[in-house]
């Protein structure tokens, strides 16, 4: 009968501490935040790959191509949370940081794949 | 989502194209038997499409986001109280959509939820 404050199960405090208010999040929506981001990356990663191994980029200039390509979308992410990462993420690590080297992985198979594909055979 | 995702097969499909491009390019170039310096200014604009219409896709395909503010609107839920007599009904609407309607027959004060 009571009608309560809506707690989700993954929210941590009362809401009445409010010294507490900004270390409180709701953990479901960060994750969820941070799964969209890891999409987009791991994407941009891959398309990237693609375009430097057509471009037929060798050695150094490719790995610079991926931190462009990279850097780019660290932008394009903090545009589309609108510049007010707080409200969507803990801190500005998460959307500049997080995923930049697991990317990278990605990004040299598909160069490989590619250079291959269209300087090689 | 739809859309970006339609977007995001036609950068492919952009980058395919351009790939098919240098290859014939290439096999010209062994033709006439100069070096590959580069693709031709076509292939590179083509290939920079490409690249916008998947960074469109990459970034609205994966969904948006959420806030994390936990009194936030969107993770806020409504209550309406409505004084039906000497009974009392409380619609309630919690952010995982499901609703809740009691009836109380008692004389309690009005609990708003914020």
């Amino acid at each position: 009968m009571a009608v309560g404050h809506g707690d989700s199960s993954s929210s941590d405090k009362k809401p009445t501490d409010a010294l507490n208010d900004l270390q409180t999040f709701n953990a479901e929506n960060l994750q969820s935040n941070m799964k969209v981001i890891y999409y987009s990356r791991t994407f941009l990663s891959i398309i990237g790959g693609v375009i430097a191994g057509i471009l037929g980029f060798n050695g150094v200039i490719g790995i610079v191509f991926y931190f462009l390509v990279m850097a780019v979308t660290s932008a394009a992410l903090a545009a589309k949370a609108k510049f007010s990462v707080h409200s969507y993420f803990d801190s500005w690590n998460r959307i500049l940081l997080d995923g930049f080297f697991g990317g990278l992985m990605s990004f040299v198979l598909f160069w490989t794949f590619a250079y291959d594909i269209v300087h090689i055979f | 989502m739809g859309l970006g995702f339609t977007v995001g097969v036609i950068g492919v499909l952009i980058l395919g194209h351009a790939a098919y491009s240098t290859i014939q390019y290439r096999s010209l170039l062994k033709i006439t038997e100069e070096e590959f310096s580069g693709p031709p200014m076509e292939v590179v604009l083509e290939l920079l499409v490409g690249l916008l219409f998947c960074m469109w896709a990459a970034l609205t395909v994966p969904g948006k986001f959420l806030s994390v503010h936990p009194h936030s609107d969107e993770n806020r839920y409504v209550s309406l109280c409505v004084r039906l007599r000497y009974s009392q009904i409380y619609c309630v609407v919690d952010f995982t959509g499901n609703t809740y309607v009691t009836l109380v027959r008692l004389t309690v004060s009005c609990l708003l939820c914020i």
